[in-house]
Order: C-alpha cells, then structure tokens, then sequence
C-alpha cells in the first residue's frame, strides 16, 4: 500500500515539479517578445521639431528604438549611455526615442538640460508603444538594415549591453 | 445680436461637419497602417454596441502594469491607451479574435488573461478536472476497501455468540496466541505494557 502511495504521489508530483522547475533558470521580469525575428510594426509620429519619421524612412541601416519619458527614475540613468552611444555609433546606426505617456513640453525642457541623442518622436494616443508590446519603460528595439526587429531590451542599457546588441546587426 | 449668435453657430455646425470625415479618414488610415492587422472581419460597430464589445474584449486582454487585472478593470494610463486602441479597432469592423490577435502579436500570449485551450495550456484547463477524478477515485478505493475490512470482520466474529466474543475480548490481553489480527512488530511494545500493568 506505501508504495502504491509512492508511485502514485510521484506521478502526481513529479510532473509538477518539472514545470516549475523549468521556469528557475529564467528571468522573472524578462518576457520574451515575439516581435524578435519578425517586421518592426510600422508607425508614423511627429518629433519635437514637428517633422514626420515614418518605419519605412529607417530603412538601409540598423536602428536602436528606444521608448522613454522623464518620470521614469530607469530611463533617466540610462539617458547618459545613449548619449554617448550615439555619438560612438553616429553614422552606423539610427538612434530614434519614442516618448511614452509624457508631455513634449516636459520632454523639451529635459532634452535641454541632459542633451538629446536622437529624434524624440510623439506617441499622442500611446498606439505605436502598443504596437511594439511595450510593457514599461525604458525598452528598446533593435532594427537590422532591413526593418526586423533583432532584439528587444527591458530595462536601462549600459555601455556593454548597447555594444552587444548592435554587434548583431552592424 | 442673436442673427450673430446664429450665424456663429452655424459655421461652427459647418466646421464640425466638413472636418469629421477628415477625422474619420485619418483615423482609418491609422488602423490601416499596421499591415498585420489585415482586413476587417466586420462590419464596423458604433454606439451601445461598440462599448458592450470593448468593455467585454478588454476583460480578456491583461493590463501589462497591474498584477493579475484586466485592461477592462484598470485605470492606469497604459490600460486606458489599451482599451481605446480595442475600442478604435473594433469601431473600424475588425472583430474582437482579430483584436485579441492584433495585441497577442505584439506582447505575446501573456497579454491574454485566459490562456488559449490548446497545446501546453491544456494542462491548466484539463488538470483541476483529472485531480478532481483521482481524488474521487482514491476516495471510493478507500471507502470500497474500509467497507470490505468490516464485512470481513463481521463475517469473522458473526458466528460466535455474544459471551464468547466477550470472553475472548477479555482474554486477549492475556494470551498473545489469540491475537492473529495484531500487527507483529508491535509485539514488543505489546508485552512491555503487559509487564508495566501486571499487578
């Protein structure tokens, strides 16, 4: 009778077990996108400066998409490191910033004070935000010269992690 | 005065008039921009109709910055700009799968409050009916296994008669050769209490 309990609790449990163990090695806060691999969705926004910046425009060469605003504490420690990710990366890659739920006025008066490193495009109802799943911000998508979304990165970059992403597509 | 009052009125009815369609086509051409989206299943909804659906295909779709709620139930900015992307979609016909579709493509299935009924998913929808089947099952084994142990014993102690059952109830703490029912590896337990309350 024991071991019919054993055999039996094991075949319950076992398979349990398997499934929540597979989930230990990965990232809580990590979810992959299924964007990777696929077309970037195409979106037509407005900069700060008023001229249009449509997906097709950034074709031809690789393009870093980062979704930000100034309330979010991430995305202001990480500002510095796109800033001179630009400069190193001037004419090899795009570096496009998307404004997520904030005001161009707020993000003018930032840009001033803490430097720009690319076009801040205006995302009014937050549908290209959709468009790409963003979940918060600051997250960044990585274009290859063709339009396909190579990477997606939540969280500030560094140094390090922005080199690595875009050695995948220069 | 009030030929003035009037005649504001109407060009402002005039400028709301001429300038509606325009908000409609760039609202379309929007909805059109996204290739992945495709044709509209439907025919685009409006009024009473247009709420109820959004209302019901927002409850289904998870607000990315809440904990377990539905764009439906959150006033968060993010949800709202959700509920309205649902709202437009199903405004310009496309049907509330292709909208579920639409956002699972962008954030994946975890965007789905109820996972899909197909494949590794089944386990959540099947595996609280088939636990519930084995627990019924060990349950009954256990009650049909109790209720033949006591018919056996009856069977057993039903053809003494009520002294001799008695006789050997008092008997049996005094003679261990009456006690087939015992469990053996008690024994030496059994005794050491037989000698503590020997008088």
């Amino acid at each position: 009778m024991n071991r019919r309990v054993l055999v039996v609790g094991a075949i319950l449990v076992l398979p349990l077990v398997w499934v929540l163990g597979m989930g230990l090695g990965k990232d809580p806060k990590r979810i992959e996108s299924p964007l990777v691999g696929k077309p970037a969705p195409a979106f037509e926004l407005v900069d700060l400066a008023g001229n249009t910046v449509r997906l097709e425009d950034l074709a031809g060469k690789p393009a870093l998409i980062n979704f930000w605003s100034t309330w979010c504490v991430p995305c202001v420690y990480e500002h510095p490191v796109l800033v001179a990710a630009a400069r190193r990366y001037r004419d090899r890659v795009q570096f496009i910033g998307v404004i997520y739920q904030d005001e161009p006025t707020t993000i003018r008066a930032y840009l001033a004070r803490s430097g720009a490193w690319g076009p801040s495009l205006i995302d009014p109802t937050g549908r290209t935000a959709i468009a790409f799943g963003v979940y918060g911000v600051p997250e960044t998508f990585i274009l290859d010269r063709s339009g396909t979304i190579t990477a997606k990165y939540d969280g500030a970059l560094d140094p390090a992690t922005v080199d690595a992403l875009l050695a995948e597509v220069l | 005065m009030a030929t003035r009052g009037v005649g504001l009125g109407l060009a402002l009815l005039a400028l709301l008039l001429t300038s509606a369609p325009a908000l409609v086509a760039q609202d379309s051409a929007a909805v059109e921009l996204d290739p992945r989206l495709g044709v509209p299943d439907d025919a685009p909804l409006s009024g009473p109709a247009l709420e109820a659906l959004t209302q019901e295909i927002s409850s289904l779709i998870r607000c990315p910055v809440c904990q377990g709620l539905s764009v439906a139930d959150s006033p968060t900015t993010s949800a709202v700009a959700m509920q309205d992307e649902v709202r437009r979609l199903l405004a310009a016909g496309y049907s509330g799968d292709q909208v579920l579709v639409y956002f699972e493509t962008s954030y994946g299935e975890f965007i789905r409050l109820e996972p899909k009924a197909q494949g590794f998913n089944l386990v959540v929808w099947i595996a609280p009916f088939a636990f519930l089947l084995i627990g019924a099952a060990l349950v009954a084994m256990r009650v049909r296994s109790s209720r033949a142990q006591l018919a056996d014993n009856a069977s057993r102690s039903a053809p003494r008669s009520a002294s001799q059952s008695q006789e050997e109830s008092q008997d049996v703490d005094h003679d261990p050769h009456n006690e087939p029912e015992r469990d053996p590896s008690l024994e030496a337990y059994r005794q050491r209490v037989r000698e503590e309350v020997k008088p």
